[in-house]
């Protein structure tokens, strides 16, 4: 067989070589860099502490414009000291956790140290044992509707290291990675994403991440990658769909665990653009009720987006029970 | 009951021991644990995938629903080579059990059954025993990953993606052309202020500089292959006298090879027009024909490929690019846009303005029509002469339409242009509450013949010329007592007529103030005329004067530089 258990694997990812994540990196990065991203350019800018870690690996992209503002105040010494002062804290989510230097940023641990998937900033810490350094990626609540529901105050994520996940519109596999990094080398994490250009992205990112299992189908024809799935734990959707509830359900009908979780991030605009947002959640989370779906909590995704909600539930497969 | 089930690793079939716990609503009960699971399901034979080449092509088969060989020689070895065929198989796919149950003629039963194979998912590892679990995720993981490597080499729309990509560099090179020639002309102004006003164009301009160079050289350079005659020679006229500064070889250089770009873009802007046109002929012909290579190229782009276009609405494709307005016009409650890229069609383009909306709603329904003609015909008939027989069908109908709309148009103007006023809008008058007996009469009135109808009319009128005669009377009669009464009739009249007399001097003469008033401002108006001409000197002479003092200033800087 092509792949046997690793080094199958290994010879995966060198049938591309490195020419095929050229590409893939160089577009998220190019995002990064317009002033809409800007209110997480302006933090960074601020943190000095986290700057000197930027420095070290951080992609060029990115580092150019904070380099700048470092030099002003080179003589506090912050920037120097890399990651020392920088305090890692566990966050309640098990799988997240803080970084605390000037100012709080959210991180996940990084599967794959050395590497940033879309040139997101990271941080390494010295492990436990001497001279082992622990690598952490950067998650920005503005890319992320994971990372701003965690920030907006989910009370559980439900994702956590050992689980596995369905998650419904991938997209380039940024927030996946993310999701990888929790779930860690015990999880799964089976990334749908309908669209090729930014499925070849997701790829890219899933050669490396042997935990992420990448389908590029329509996440409306779960029969249609019924065999690659096992039941999962916990189904994210992020799809913006105005079907979005139906899609979920029907992929929670096929994979779901019985009382496993969903986790429905909602765009009111494209839902119903003409209806309040308030009372476009309300009928989203109505619909989820009557489909076997008891709701568990709502927040909103202020101020990282605009009349979103991120809407979790508990999916009992055989309705109520007595 | 045997049960096919499909997984990354292979087909497998299962023996349902117990049928009768199909029927009842609590099957996932016998799924909570692994050993109530491998009660209910014993693995009666399993077909591996050899190679991974073989996975993938098994699994997409099994995602069109079609029955290959592997999983024929497969099911028929299992069920009618061991003489189960009187069992009947559960196949999750109702499509694919179809097909099983015509091939093999085995009673095939695929019911909504995602308890029965949500209970084997969940339980599978405990039900194929003596199989790793990590083979399988290693398998799955290795399957969706050759899969969409598949998917991604196959892609069906790639074709659309060349006319995607095609549509957005024009644009690009546009835009780019359009700031360079703005940065040759600000560059050359200042060599030769006066070429930009002459040569409005921007290749011309280009090419110009090209064989001139220095201004100086404009006598003595033949322009006939880029200039028409008349502009040629304007231009060398204006070159004697240019107020332009002189400018060195190194500067003529860069400008030059600016022009290079520009005379280089632009020409390779219409070999992609050209690529774009014969790749458009060759996948969309009727949407081509119907609204032009151009817009055709655009729509597709917007939508994403073909075959998503042609599964929108012709309402959609109406709007299709002015999504911005039509959201705004539904959140605000206002009207929705009347068109969006289909604008530029010149089918849309070439009608008055106000038929522009209905001509837009019209080309989307038939482009519409078009485009479905295109995404779903073969390849083969698209490349034939009369592919787009649609698309030019429609045209011409919509080509008439428009002109018998226009003059429709133009009929109903002429009419209600002769019709005078509009018809009165209708409102309740006390008068007409209670019902008219004479209005009886007048109705039954057509009914008769022409001359009774006159004489009728006649006798009326007489009586009512009559009824009014006797009025005025009586009323001049009253009036004539009330001012014998009042005594003062004459004077008063006398009044009145001196009052009407001034009323009539003050008119005079209010008429001949309007009159002088009237001729007044026409009389500042030459005068400005001519004061405005004095100023346009003035201000030309302040410019040379500026202009030399620039000149002055820059002379005085490049010699600083040059020092």
């Amino acid at each position: 067989m092509a792949f046997g258990a690793s080094g199958g694997r290994g010879g995966f990812g060198g049938g591309r070589g490195g020419g095929g994540r050229g590409a893939p990196r160089g577009a998220p990065r190019g995002r990064g860099g317009p002033p809409g991203r800007g209110g997480f350019g302006d933090r960074g800018g601020r943190g000095g502490g986290r700057g000197g870690v930027g420095k070290r690996g951080g992609p060029p992209g990115r580092g150019g414009p904070r380099g700048g503002g470092r030099g002003g105040r080179g003589g506090r010494g912050g920037g120097r000291g890399g990651g020392s002062n920088v305090i890692l804290k566990p966050h309640r989510h098990p799988g997240v956790f803080i970084a605390e230097g000037k100012e709080s940023l959210l991180v996940t641990k990084n599967l794959v140290p050395g590497e940033a998937v879309y040139g997101e900033k990271r941080i390494s810490i010295d492990g436990g044992v001497d001279g082992t350094k622990v690598e952490y990626r950067v998650w920005n609540p503005f890319r992320s509707k994971l990372a701003a529901g965690v920030l907006g105050g989910l009370d559980s994520l439900f994702i956590e290291p050992g689980k596995k996940v369905l998650y419904l519109g991938a997209a380039s596999g940024t927030s996946v990675s993310h999701v990888a990094d929790i779930v860690g080398p015990e999880g799964v994490v089976y990334a749908v994403e309908f669209s090729l250009r930014s499925g070849r992205d997701l790829i890219g990112m899933a050669k490396k991440r042997t935990n992420v299992i990448p389908i590029i189908e329509d996440a409306r024809a779960p029969q249609r990658y019924r065999m690659l799935l096992s039941t999962v734990d916990v189904i994210f959707a992020d799809v913006a769909q105005p079907d979005q509830a139906r899609i979920v359900l029907l992929n929670a009908e096929y994979f779901l665990k019985n009382e496993g979780h969903v986790v429905i991030s909602i765009k009111a605009s494209c839902i119903d653009s003409t209806a309040p947002p308030e009372a476009v959640f309300a009928k989203e989370v109505d619909f989820l009720r009557a489909n076997k779906v008891k709701p568990i909590e709502q927040v909103t995704l202020e101020p990282y987006e605009r009349d979103h909600a991120m809407v979790t539930g508990k999916y009992l497969r055989h309705g109520q029970k007595e | 009951m045997l049960v096919l089930y499909e997984t990354a690793l292979g087909f497998c079939l299962f023996k349902l021991t117990d049928e009768g716990k199909l029927e009842s609503e609590n099957v996932y009960k016998d799924f909570e644990s692994p050993e109530k699971a491998s009660k209910l399901l014993k693995l009666k034979a399993i077909h591996r995938f050899t190679s991974t080449a073989m996975a993938v092509e098994e699994i997409t088969a099994l995602q069109e629903q079609k029955l290959t060989k592997s999983l024929k020689k497969f099911l028929s070895d299992e069920i009618i080579g061991k003489g189960k065929s009187k069992e009947t198989l559960a196949v999750f796919d109702s499509q694919l059990g179809k097909k099983i149950k015509e091939k093999l003629d085995v009673k095939v039963v695929s019911p909504h059954m995602t308890e029965l194979f949500h209970g084997i998912r969940s339980q599978l590892t405990a039900l194929l025993d003596g199989l790793d679990p990590k083979d399988l995720a290693t398998m799955s993981l290795g399957l969706s990953h050759s899969l969409s490597r598949f998917k991604l080499k196959f892609s069906p729309d790639k074709v659309d993606t060349m006319i995607v990509q095609a549509i957005a560099l024009l644009d690009d090179l546009d835009k780019e052309i359009n700031i360079y020639a703005m940065r040759v002309k600000e560059w050359y102004g200042w060599h030769f202020p006066e070429m930009a006003k002459i040569i409005v164009d921007n290749i011309a301009y280009a090419k110009v500089i090209k064989a001139m160079g220095f201004r100086t050289n404009a006598a003595s350079t033949d322009f006939a292959a880029i200039l028409p005659e008349d502009l040629e020679a304007t231009l060398k006229a204006a070159a004697v006298i240019s107020m332009g500064t002189d400018i060195s070889d190194s500067d003529m250089a860069h400008i030059n090879s600016l022009c290079d770009q520009v005379i280089s873009i632009s020409a390779y802007r219409t070999q992609l027009a050209e690529y774009l046109r014969n790749r458009m002929n060759a996948i969309a012909p009727n949407l081509t024909a119907l609204v032009g290579d151009l817009v055709g190229a655009r729509l597709i782009s917007h939508a994403g490929s073909l075959l998503s276009l042609a599964k929108h609405p012709a309402s959609t494709i109406q709007i299709l690019g002015a999504e911005k307005a039509l959201f705004r016009a539904l959140k605000t409650k206002h009207d929705t846009p009347k068109y969006g890229l289909i604008y530029h069609a010149s089918l849309i383009g070439q009608a008055p303005p106000k038929l522009k909306g209905k001509m837009a709603r019209m080309v989307a329904t038939k482009a519409a029509l078009s485009i479905r003609v295109d995404a779903l015909s073969d390849a083969d008939d698209k490349s034939e002469s009369q592919a787009p027989s649609i698309g030019l069908e429609n045209r011409a109908k919509l080509e008439a339409r428009l002109h018998s709309l226009e003059q429709q148009g133009d009929a109903t103007t002429v009419r209600s242009a002769f019709a005078g006023k509009k018809q009165a809008r209708f409102q309740m008058t006390g008068e007409t509450k209670t019902y008219n007996t004479a209005a009886d009469a007048v109705d039954l009135m057509p009914t008769q013949r022409e001359p009774m109808e006159a004489a009728v009319k006649a006798v009326q009128d007489v009586k009512a010329e009559k009824k009014k005669a006797k009025e005025e009377r009586k009323s001049k009669k009253r009036a004539e007592k009330e001012e014998i009464a009042d005594g003062i009739d004459e004077a008063r009249m006398d009044l009145d007529g001196e009052e009407t007399k001034e009323s009539k001097k003050e008119k005079k003469r209010k008429r001949r103030e309007s009159e002088a008033m009237d001729v007044d401002p026409e009389e500042p108006r030459e005068e400005t005329e001519e004061e405005r001409k004095a100023r346009k000197k003035a201000k030309k002479a302040e410019k040379a004067a500026a202009t030399e003092d620039g000149d002055a200033s820059k002379k005085k800087k490049k010699k600083k530089s040059e020092a």
